[in-house]
């Protein structure tokens, strides 16, 4: 018991330290600490029942309550530092062990450090101390609000409903809706990591008031349909959970969230690693990419040197004997604003309250060289492109401009779909420039606004060339922080890629593994504490002539309870986070769908095959507990 | 018709850690007709739980046998013992061993939910034994929520409801007061009135004067039977208290 209690420590303390990704690693320190004070909490107030009995009979004896509240004061000073320090401990150890293994087996290019220091210590500390005085101040009001008699009796009483369970329940349905409601209607990712944590919050404490108001209703029901009660195996579990219907719940909902974590923290690591390839593809959709950034103060300049940069690129892709196998060039113009009444009304830059869209215009000789489409547009027309599909007026104004407007699909970036956004594909480059004089018209001070140009090209040649032709194009377009230009090759970002998508799988892996092994830990506990719990129970039954058949049969009759509930829940809460973390994703670059969806399957069974064998096991222990 | 036969019983306990060996009972004879109410009387530690118990199958002999309606416990399988217990005999506890978790109605039905029992069967059998033990109004509520003679009722009612052959009861007064006792001893009369076979330890002679016979047992074996016959309870339950003298000042005088 005591050493499940620094097992959760451990995981808390080691939480503290992997804390690299500062958002993310919060959300998790944060669920790690709240999972601790219930797990805590939940342990302890099994242990006090059991010790009521004999307080009670300290009570009963003549000892003042003064002197009891001394005695549990001392018992938990001790407890809560032993625990606090072998957690340390432990915690610095598994960590260590941890890292090494997992460092060892993904065969990282780098190791990722295990680091420790002395504010997550601190941080530790703190918060178990805090957790042990609130186990300790209900402790002592549980003993100073009873009377002895009570207490005599405490382990015999079952517990009671809770009140307002109806209540309750329709809380959890609140809370369980208004987190899934802000997965499923998440606008984009970057609303996404704002939202994650209040909507893992609220699923979090609708779980367990789901499990403690639901399991309650369902065991209820149960009981009276007398044909399911009164059979042998029903019988024995429905009641006994009954009759600690809370605790029960209670372990369950642990249970279950533990079990969503472990498939959202494995399956979105794996999911990125997999899709690394094509993360970088999306990135980067040809082996070198040239970038070129417009002149502030001569915009028309880019009209010339776009196509003198094409050419240079082709002379000196050949002038290093490889062959151009596909190129790509296309200008743009990126400006932020807001959709009002049919008109794009200009926005300075992204500060406001409100997230404004990103419009990107692009010349249609450009598109229809990047596509290979054959549109034609009237000086009026336009093709119109918008991440999340909600403007379906057929025209546009923009500055001094009306455009009537002709969809298209999504045949730019897959980033246009982090943020709100749209692609306009204007007649010719005359446009661009006009929107920008009325852009700057507006907002004189401003020179955000330029004509800029991507040049992508794949070629064709031998390893060596194309390693000469990166150097070269290197030196030629990345001149600094002055220069107009940047290139980046696909090549040189594949290894940072990887270094970092490897870091997220092992944390991914580790998270995954530490929720594994909390899942165990309480699963065990409740098996072991129930059983004991039971064992005088069984015995009674066996001398009115339960046989050995009957007390497998009920055991057998949990699984629906302890296996299927957490799974089938923590399944459910999973699904309804795909349309959040699939926005999350996709700052990671991942668009595939299947892939995760695949990984996303993958793991939950995987994970409930684990769970089944953890299951079994613990199961086993209980059925030698009680025979 | 003799339902219940016991023959040259012995139990020999020995000690978990030590070669120690405890003779519980020696050579136990005796038998149970069918409808009889019998009493086990004797000392502490004289052995009449470890006779019980390996009547009720909860443990097993040295050597000797125990026949139920002629056929020899020993015999029946490992397999068939639960449903043996359930469907042949009943149990009624000096400490009741009621379950916390289940209602007082649960805890009657319990042996009969074990045995799969049709429903309707069960809920035919249950009422007319609780208004018959006087408990019908406590059934919805908890063990912990009713007295302990309350609790006692609940107990024969749960010894009752699968019309075992035999009842067998350890202390069934024990832990009850006097007038909880006498009610109890009359609803057991009352049952053995109506031809059910029981057997029961006690201590008490009031209790044990509700009885047919009382056998006295003594250094692991039957010392000493006394038989009811026409006299009152009052009138046999001096001649128990006389025969308890005489078996104690004995006892004092063999050492
Ligand atoms: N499990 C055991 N192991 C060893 N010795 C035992 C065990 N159970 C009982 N005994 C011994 O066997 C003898 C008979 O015990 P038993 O419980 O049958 O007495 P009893 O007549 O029921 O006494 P009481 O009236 O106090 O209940 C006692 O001496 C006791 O110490
Ligand atoms: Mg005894």
């Amino acid at each position: 018991m005591f050493f499940l209690m620094v097992s959760l420590l451990t995981n808390k303390f080691v939480q503290e330290r992997s804390a690299t990704l500062p958002t993310l690693f919060m959300i998790g320190v944060v669920v790690i600490g709240l999972f601790s004070v219930i797990f805590i909490l939940y342990t302890n107030s099994f242990l006090i029942k059991r010790r009521k009995k004999e307080i009670g009979l300290y009570g009963i004896l003549g000892l003042e309550k003064k002197h009891i509240a001394k005695i549990l004061f001392f018992e938990s000073l001790f407890s809560s530092l032993l625990s606090i320090v072998a957690g340390l401990l432990t915690g610095l150890l598994f960590g260590r062990l941890a890292f090494m293994l997992l460092n060892f087996m993904l065969r990282m290019p780098d190791d990722i450090e295990y680091s420790t220091s002395l504010v997550s210590a601190g941080a530790t500390i703190a918060l178990f101390t805090l957790i042990f005085g609130l186990t300790y101040l209900y402790n002592v009001s549980q003993f100073t609000f009873a009377n002895p008699i009570k207490l005599l009796k405490g382990k015999q009483e079952g517990e009671k409903e809770p009140k307002g369970s109806l209540i309750l329940f329709i809380l959890s349905l609140i809370l369980l809706g208004w987190g899934y409601g802000i997965s499923i209607t998440i606008p984009d990712p970057l609303a996404a990591i704002e939202k994650f944590f209040l909507a893992v919050l609220l699923v979090i404490i609708g779980t367990y008031l789901l499990f403690i108001s639901g399991s309650i209703f369902i065991l209820k029901a149960l009981k009276n349909n007398k044909r399911i009660y009164y059979r042998p195996g029903a019988f024995i579990s429905i009641s006994g959970m009954l009759y600690r219907m809370k605790q029960n719940a209670v372990g369950l909902a642990n249970i279950c969230i533990l079990a969503s974590m472990v498939i959202i923290a494995v399956s979105t690591t794996i999911t990125i690693n997999l899709g690394s390839a094509e993360t970088l593809e999306n990135q980067y959709p040809y082996e070198h990419n040239v970038r070129l950034f417009g002149d502030m103060d001569n915009v028309e300049e880019m009209n010339t040197r776009f196509f003198e940069v094409q050419d240079e690129v082709i002379a000196l892709t050949e002038e290093n004997g490889l062959d151009v196998a596909e190129m790509e060039s296309y200008r743009s113009e990126s400006f932020f604003g807001n959709l009002v009444d049919g008109r794009f009304v200009f926005k300075q830059n992204l500060l406001g309250d409100d997230s404004p869209i990103l419009m990107m215009a692009i010349p249609l000789e450009d598109f229809n060289g990047m596509t290979g489409d054959n549109y034609t547009l009237e000086e009026d027309e336009a093709l119109f492109y918008h991440s999340t599909k909600t403007y379906t007026e057929g025209e546009l104004a923009i500055g001094n401009k009306n455009y009537k407007l002709t969809e298209i699909e999504n045949e730019f970036s897959a980033d246009m779909e982090f943020t709100e956004s749209i692609a306009l594909v204007v007649p010719d480059v005359s446009h661009l420039l006009d929107i920008r004089d009325d852009f700057m018209k507006e907002f004189t001070e401003s020179n955000h606004i330029t004509i800029d140009a991507e040049i992508g090209l794949d070629v064709e040649g031998t390893e060596e060339q194309k390693e000469q032709l990166v150097n070269r194009l290197n030196s030629e377009y990345n001149g600094g922080s002055d220069s107009f230009s940047l290139y980046q090759s696909r090549e040189n970002q594949r290894e940072e890629w990887y270094s970092i998508n490897g870091g997220f799988l092992f944390l991914g892996i580790f998270l995954g593994l530490l929720f594994t092994i909390g899942t165990l830990l309480i699963t065990y506990f409740k098996q072991v504490s129930e059983g004991f719990d039971d064992r005088e129970k069984f015995q009674i039954m066996q001398k009115v002539g339960l046989d050995e058949d009957m007390i497998k049969e009920s055991t057998r009759s949990q699984i629906v309870w302890m296996f299927l509930l957490p799974i089938v829940i923590a399944t459910i809460h999973v699904s309804f986070a795909y349309p959040i973390v699939r926005k999350l994703l996709l700052i990671f670059g991942v668009t595939n769908d299947m892939t995760w969806l695949m990984t996303f399957i993958a793991v939950v069974i995987a994970f409930a095959a684990i769970y089944w064998m953890i299951y079994r096991v613990t199961s086993k222990v209980y059925y030698s507990i009680v025979k | 018709m003799t339902l219940l036969e016991i023959k040259n019983l012995k139990k020999i306990y020995t000690a978990r850690f030590s070669n120690q060996q405890t003779e519980a009972l020696a050579a136990v004879n005796f038998s149970v007709e069918e409808g009889e109410l019998v009493s086990i009387m004797g000392e502490s530690g004289s052995g009449k739980t470890t006779l019980l118990n390996i009547i009720s199958t909860l443990d097993d002999a040295t050597s000797g046998e125990v026949y139920l309606d002629g056929n020899p416990l020993s015999k029946i399988k490992n397999k068939e013992i639960s449903a043996f217990r359930r469907n042949t005999l009943g149990f009624v506890f000096q400490d009741f061993n009621l379950l916390d978790n289940f209602t007082i109605k649960d805890n009657i039905l319990l042996p009969l939910v074990l045995s799969k029992t049709p429903l309707a069967e069960m809920e035919s059998r249950l009422m007319p034994i609780v208004r018959n033990l006087g408990i019908e109004s406590h059934i919805d509520k908890f063990p912990y929520e009713v007295s302990g003679g309350q609790k006692q009722r609940v107990a024969v009612a749960r010894a009752l409801i699968t019309q075992p052959k035999i009842i067998l009861a350890d202390e069934p007064t024990g832990a009850l007061d006097s007038k909880a006792s006498q009610n109890l001893m009359e609803i057991l009369g009352g049952i053995n009135e109506s031809g059910q076979t029981i057997l029961m330890v006690t201590h008490s002679t009031r209790a044990a004067s509700f009885s047919k016979r009382v056998l006295f047992i003594r250094d692991g074996a039957v010392y000493h039977e006394i038989y009811r016959g026409d006299q009152s309870a009052d009138e046999f339950m001096d001649r128990i208290s006389d025969s308890l003298k005489v078996l104690s000042s004995r006892g004092e005088r063999d050492e």
